[in-house]
């Protein structure tokens, strides 16, 4: 296959990723939703908006939720397990029992929805019925007669968990609740729920609570949760309390869209489970001075999975798994790992290094931020990157009062407005970075929701070797009336708040890649029309800069004859530039067309040639240079023979009817 | 591409280039070959075809040359004709660098004679050509027909560069007391001599010096867009703008040179695998690389299959379709269908909006940046983006856009910074993170405490006292940086441009010592290199005084490493209320652990265990349920229930200091798996663990341990003679 093996084979170990290297865990998540069902979670609140009729139950939002989170997850965390439990259902599903099963129930009235496992498209489908109270729902959503135990919940989830996620390094119960107090005065009960939270606790499970406050009554975490969540999560010992237990903010009396809404802001914002890219790191102050830190990568591209091989031939599509195995050039023999040596290419042979050796030119010491002196937050340059930051929050782990240090130095650096050099090791032999730390403060959202923690950032540096030489061009400094009309502009296009707000913008390919996938997978209609919130709203541009831009636009010909009198011979230089340049050029010798801003002239003017001659049938008769930069105006790839050239632009213009 | 280079190194033998003078361990020579094998090797390194080196000995014992016999050609050698250097030109050159037995020879002659090399390789083409003469000028020179070599050389347009050990430099404070006074005289002749050919003479201890510096690599300048900053949608709008731009980068991370994967050849393998493994460690590395071979990576791909052995069937690639996963779902993607999913984009930088600049946290940069200048050599381009440039520059604000740099690429988020130096202009482009590349972990705040109860706590061990802030204070201040620019002036800076990619350069100066130096460890990376690897002895010398009172004021202590691994207080295991489940645990009286719970019950056991055997008890009873998950394994359908047992029982009896009862369990089980006894071959289970460390716990690990840490490894090596 020419196109590609979907596999990479290049992808050596040297390149990062959160690996767990202390622990036997596998670095997945499981999260199991158990969402109840009662009459109460049942009743539909009313919406205050009267333009929105839609009612909710607290039981349908918590599904939305979990649905929307399936639908996440699959693009966000492809390898992560999720689950859907409902308890207190007058039915009763636990693997092959049911409630005609013979014998007793294990789980009487908790039913397993979605098991726990990577979602599948079927799972998808089912869930959103599910939420659409299509079908088989109206036979599910129907709570018992009978309080359910919940102890049997809780060993139920713990259950699923041992035998579908063993090893897994994060286990979260999303327990989805308007119920304050379950067993009410009933000692027997609650001490049995107490003793299965522990065992939860104990097998590593964190349970994270969503409380749903009561139209009339306010959700009570003392009445029985408080006995049932830990001080600490088992995975993410580092987490406090207060993030760890039900938040507050997702109760909301009444209204139903607001309910879903809090409670949809409140579970997204533990999609995943907090990773650390390396723990317990020691920062040096100075000499003698250290605290330990953890760190974090909280921005990171995230690609969409590569495409993989597919097995056709049974009923049911399935992935086929690669296996690797390397052999010997020579005889084709299978080599084994501790054959294998490393060897630099070098003057047509191989330079080889012992493996001793070749770990000790990536070493240069034990993992380390180490602050080599401070500098003012200006000293940084815009361009000086390289990749993503890491972020760092002091841990107590080896060093007692590593908090309240790092807080001194956070506080000091923002109120200073400087930066921290320093030389940062992340891991042994992961070669060490030049890197500016700079605190970052707490930002809150609407919802008094944390956006970005507080702490620290680490900036990578461009070494020397990582800065490119700027390509030579000629300098026309715009003169100050062009820059006034420019400066009007801008200033009517600020975005909100006049800042940049990453989660305003959904990354659209990755977003429209998997939507596809979704409606192939569901064998549903494919989306006619991708959401794109990057694109710019053009129609705004038009009405609140319009004016601005045409003015600018008679200002930068006036200007531009200016400097083409004022130099000798400018003319000459266009016309040896060719037709390549003139096509795209801000040319004044073409003629302008009037409606056009006239900074845009001459791609009019190759537009108009390539389209007169389409007209006449006689495009082949354009120069591929012609054809190149027509394309290449209309944004459209330009590389190829002519042959292809010419049919992207027919193509283009079909499918403009004019 | 670049240009095709010409350089012949002549190199002085004479038998004076012997001598260990002031006070230097090695001799003239082999200092003289410090920086000639710099040279050479950079140039290896390159690969590159078109990169020829020859190289000359002057004062050699022999005459080895094709100008003919006459006595000023004498103790002349060409030891390498122009071409390209490969490693076995390497070793010849090697062998030959000794000092010879005769201070005859000239090295104007060798001069004439490098150049007749280069002339008859050259011709007229298009190269760089270079000659670089060391020599300690103490042989003989006849200057007789200098002035036409040095009209030749600048008519050939050959750089000239003569370097030798002692020369004199004033302007790097190189002075030789009582020089010879023939050296004198040389060094005069071949100082002129030099400057007449526009080429550089120089003292050998500046050039040695130098090659610790790194050299930077300068790549070819290359646009990675040509299209449109664009306003507004000129296909609606007449009010839209359009400025042809080009994108070149800015930044760009040099990788280090890459290893490749080798193996013993199998002929030789055959013989060496026995012995090899007794003397794995001390096995020699062949730098000549000869009796390797280079390894494949070979794949095959497998669908479960519940009828074929193992669960598993090989397919063969040629029956696969391509497509992606939803989920665990397959979704094939037929041939005709495969840009399905591939959202459809035009290539243009699109303005969405601007921002303020003091609202833009400088974290947010994802990438590496771009620059992105006006379209070249238009000039109403360039003006139009200047423009722009100093409006965004004067407003103090940023232009976010959305950049497509292809058809039918993804769209990213950039933001554009205005950079305006006195001679340049451009914006800088970054990219920027979307929703889904933003992980909302969420932390405490640091300037105040929030209790479980909600209460906020503004003092607390964990925030900084009013001492501690002021120590904190005064310490930033007395570590401030301050750089000086080329000419002594103070800037505010960051060291970027004396910065250099410690490992790129470390790999790369091993490579090219290993090269030359089969036989000899490697050298330890250059200083330069470390340089900013702690702060500067007189900034820790200034700010002492300042750092001691501030260690001061942070009380800091340093946990044991031992208490680290062992059990968290008892306070932190209890549910928020801290209600004390223990308590309800004994009432339940759970004596066996049950198969179905045994994480949990096991780690309670230990817990409220008060003797030794209750623990050996509960060891005993683990063990069983753990065996028995592997008897009945279907496949590898328990292996990681297995691992997630072994794991947890390892950190438990290492936090309750009873590594034995974990190493006896381990013993007998990887005995029974390799003895088969637990449901077939599990050999795959062992490999498992293996790789999870799940090994025997060592003395380093836990001190009550009586095995030692070459043990715990032996014990999971791999035994070759059975894989």
């Amino acid at each position: 296959m020419a196109d590609g093996n979907p596999y990479r084979e290049d992808e050596v170990v040297e390149e990062e990723e959160e690996i767990d290297e202390s622990s036997y865990k596998a670095v997945k998540d499981a999260v199991l939703f158990a969402i109840d069902v009662s009459d109460s979670m049942l009743a539909p609140r009313p919406s205050t908006d009267p333009k929105k009729s839609i009612q909710e139950s607290p039981t349908t939002a918590a599904l939305k939720c979990a649905y929307s989170f399936m639908q996440q997850r699959i693009i966000s965390n492809p390898h992560d397990m999720m689950g859907v439990l409902l308890y207190g259902t007058q039915a009763s599903k636990f693997y092959d029992e049911d409630e005609n099963s013979r014998g007793d129930l294990s789980y009487p009235n908790c039913y397993l929805f979605a098991d726990l496992d990577i979602p599948s498209a079927q799972e998808v489908k089912d869930l959103r019925a599910l939420v659409d109270d299509e079908g088989e729902a109206r036979d599910i959503l129907v709570p018992s007669e009978e309080p359910v135990s919940m102890a049997n919940v809780l060993f139920c989830a713990n259950q699923i968990f041992t035998s579908k996620a063993p090893n897994f390094v994060s286990r979260r119960l999303f327990i989805v609740t308007d119920n304050d107090n379950p067993h009410g005065a009933d000692k027997a009960l609650r001490s049995a729920a107490t003793v299965r939270a522990k065992d939860l606790y104990d097998l590593g499970v964190s349970i994270e609570l969503f409380p749903i406050s009561r139209p009339d009554h306010e959700f009570d975490n003392s009445k029985f949760y408080d006995d049932i969540i830990y001080k600490t999560s088992p995975s993410d010992p580092d987490a406090p309390a207060y993030l760890q237990s039900g938040s507050k903010a997702s109760t909301a009396a009444g209204d139903g869209i607001s309910l879903l809404n809090t409670l949809l802001s409140s579970i997204n914002s533990r999609t995943v489970p907090r990773r650390a890219h390396f723990t317990n790191m020691p920062l040096e102050l100075g000499p003698n001075l250290r605290i330990s830190v953890s760190g974090y990568i909280l921005f990171k591209r995230q690609e969409p999975a590569r495409n993989s091989y597919i097995w056709l031939g049974d009923e049911k599509p399935e992935i086929a798994k690669g296996v690797t195995t390397q052999i010997a050039d020579d005889t084709t023999r299978t080599i084994e790992k501790w054959e294998i040596k490393k060897a630099y290419k070098f003057g047509g042979e191989q330079v080889a290094f012992a493996p001793d050796e070749l770990k000790s030119l990536r070493d240069f010491g034990e993992p380390v931020i180490r602050i080599i002196g401070f500098k003012p937050l200006t000293a940084l340059p815009i361009w000086a990157n390289v990749k993503h930051p890491h972020f760092i929050y002091p841990s107590e782990e080896d060093y007692v009062g590593s908090t309240r240090v790092f807080s001194a130095l956070h506080q000091t650096l923002l109120r200073e407005k400087k930066m921290a050099l320093v030389w940062f090791i992340a891991r042994k032999a992961a070669g060490p970075v030049l890197g500016a730390m700079m605190a970052g403060e707490e930002k809150i959202d609407e919802n008094g929701v944390q956006k970005y923690p507080p702490g620290m950032w680490i900036v990578p540096l461009p070494f020397a070797d990582d800065i490119r030489q700027n390509p030579e061009t000629s300098l026309n400094v715009a003169p100050e009336p062009l820059i006034d009309q420019m400066r009007m502009i801008v200033q009517q296009l600020q975005l909100p708040k006049a800042s940049y707000e990453p989660l305003k913008y959904p990354n659209p390919s990755l977003q429209w890649h998997y939507r596809i996938l979704q409606a192939l997978a569901l064998d549903e209609d494919l989306p006619e029309k991708p959401e794109d919130k990057t694109i710019p709203k053009y129609r705004q541009i038009d009405k609140r800069a319009g004016d601005y831009v045409l003015s600018w636009a008679d200002e930068l010909d006036k200007q531009y004859g200016q400097v083409t009198a004022a130099k000798p011979a400018p003319t000459s230089n266009l016309v040896k530039r060719g037709a390549k340049d003139q096509a795209s050029a801000f040319d004044d010798e073409t003629s302008k067309p009037s409606k056009k801003v006239k900074v845009e002239e001459s791609p009019e003017s190759v537009e108009e040639e390539v389209r007169s001659h389409y007209k006449k049938g006689t495009l082949s008769k354009l120069t591929v240079v012609t054809l190149k930069s027509f394309l290449a105006s209309q944004g459209r790839s330009n590389v190829g023979k002519k042959a292809d050239l010419l049919e992207r632009v027919e193509e283009f213009l079909e499918s403009k009817a004019f | 591409m670049a240009e095709k280079e010409a350089t012949v190194y002549i190199v002085d033998f004479g038998r004076s280039m012997g001598e260990r003078r002031n006070g230097r361990s090695m001799t003239d020579l082999e200092w003289a070959m410090q920086y000639v094998w710099d040279r050479i090797t950079g140039t290896v390194a390159t690969g590159r075809k078109t990169a020829l080196v020859g190289v000359v000995g002057l004062r050699t014992d022999d005459t080895v040359h094709e100008l003919g016999d006459e006595l000023e050609f004498s103790n002349l050698s060409v030891l390498s004709g122009l071409k390209q250097f490969l490693m076995e030109d390497i070793r010849q050159l090697t062998e030959q660098i000794k000092p010879s037995k005769t201070n005859k020879g000239d090295a104007i002659s060798a001069l004439v004679l490098a150049m007749q090399m280069i002339i008859e390789q050259c011709k007229k083409l298009k190269y760089k050509r270079r000659i670089v003469l060391v020599t300690n000028g103490e042989g003989a020179m006849n200057p007789e027909s200098l002035d036409q070599i040095t009209k030749k050389i600048k008519v050939d347009n050959i750089e000239l560069i003569i370097l030798g050990p002692d020369f004199d430099d004033p302007e790097y404070g190189v002075k030789e007391e009582d020089k010879h006074p023939r050296k004198f005289e040389n060094e005069a002749l071949l100082r002129s001599f030099a400057e007449d050919c526009d080429g550089a003479f120089g003292t050998l201890e500046q050039a040695v010096a130098e090659l610790e510096m790194p050299r930077v690599k300068n790549t070819r300048v290359q646009a990675t867009f040509k299209g449109f900053l664009q306003l507004g949608n000129p296909e609606e709008y007449d009010t839209a703008v359009r400025i042809p731009v080009e994108r070149y980068y800015r930044t760009y991370s040099a990788k280090p040179p890459s290893a490749s994967q080798f193996a013993l050849r199998s002929d030789l393998a055959e013989g060496q695998t026995e012995s090899s493994a007794a003397a794995a460690g001390t096995q020699e590395y062949q730098a000549d690389g000869s009796s390797l071979t280079t390894v494949r990576n070979l794949r095959t791909y497998q669908i479960t299959d519940e009828t074929a052995p193992g669960g598993k069937r090989d397919v063969e690639r040629e029956d696969l379709a391509k497509g992606y996963e939803y989920g665990r779902t397959a979704v094939h993607i037929s041939e005709t269908d495969a840009n399905i999913t591939t959202l459809e984009t035009k290539a243009a930088i699109e303005l969405v909006g601007f921002i303020q600049s003091d609202n833009y946290d400088r974290y947010m940069h994802l990438t590496t940046t771009n620059i992105i200048i006006a379209q070249r050599a238009n000039d109403k381009a360039s003006l139009a983006l200047s423009s722009f440039i100093h409006a965004l520059f004067e407003l103090e604000c940023y232009a976010v856009a959305r950049m497509v740099l292809k058809e039918n690429k993804a769209p990213v988020m950039v933001l554009l910074a205005p950079s305006i130096e006195p001679d340049y202009e451009c914006l800088i482009e970054a990219q920027l993170p979307y929703a889904e590349d933003v992980r909302t972990y969420r932390f405490p705040p640091l300037d105040k405490v929030i209790m479980v109860s909600g209460k906020v706590v503004k003092e607390h061990r964990n925030l900084p006292n009013d001492d501690l802030l002021d120590a904190m204070d005064k310490y930033v201040k007395s570590m401030e940086l301050q750089d000086t620019d080329e000419d002594g002036e103070p800037t505010e800076a960051l060291p970027i441009d004396d910065s250099f990619s410690p490992v790129l350069h470390r790999i790369d100066a091993a490579i090219r010592y290993r090269a030359t130096h089969p036989k000899e460890p490697v050298p330890p990376p250059a200083k330069i290199l470390t340089r900013f690897s702690h702060p500067s002895e007189d900034m820790v010398e200034k700010s002492k005084k300042y750092l001691d009172r501030l260690i001061e004021a942070s009380d800091v202590k340093k946990v044991p490493p031992k208490v680290k691994g062992r059990k968290r207080a008892r306070e932190t295991e209890k549910p928020l209320s801290g209600l004390d489940v223990d308590a309800l645990l004994h009432q339940e009286k759970r004596n066996k652990i049950s198969p179905d719970n045994a994480i949990p019950e096991f780690k309670q056991t230990l817990s409220q265990a008060e003797s030794i055997d209750t623990i050996k008890e509960a060891v005993q009873q683990m063990g069983v349920i753990i065996e028995d998950q592997v008897k009945h394994s279907l496949g590898d359908v328990n292996y990681d229930r297995v691992t997630e047992g072994l794991g947890m029982m390892r950190e438990e009896l290492i936090s309750y200091e009873e590594p034995a009862l974990y190493n006896d369990f381990l013993k007998r089980l990887k005995d029974r798996l390799l003895k088969e006894e637990l449901g077939g071959d599990r050999r795959e289970l062992w490999w498992l663990i293996r790789r999870t460390k799940l090994g025997l716990i060592d003395q380093q690990q836990s001190d009550r341990s009586e095995v030692t840490e070459e043990e715990a490894q032996a014990f999971m090596a791999p035994k070759r003679s059975e894989v």
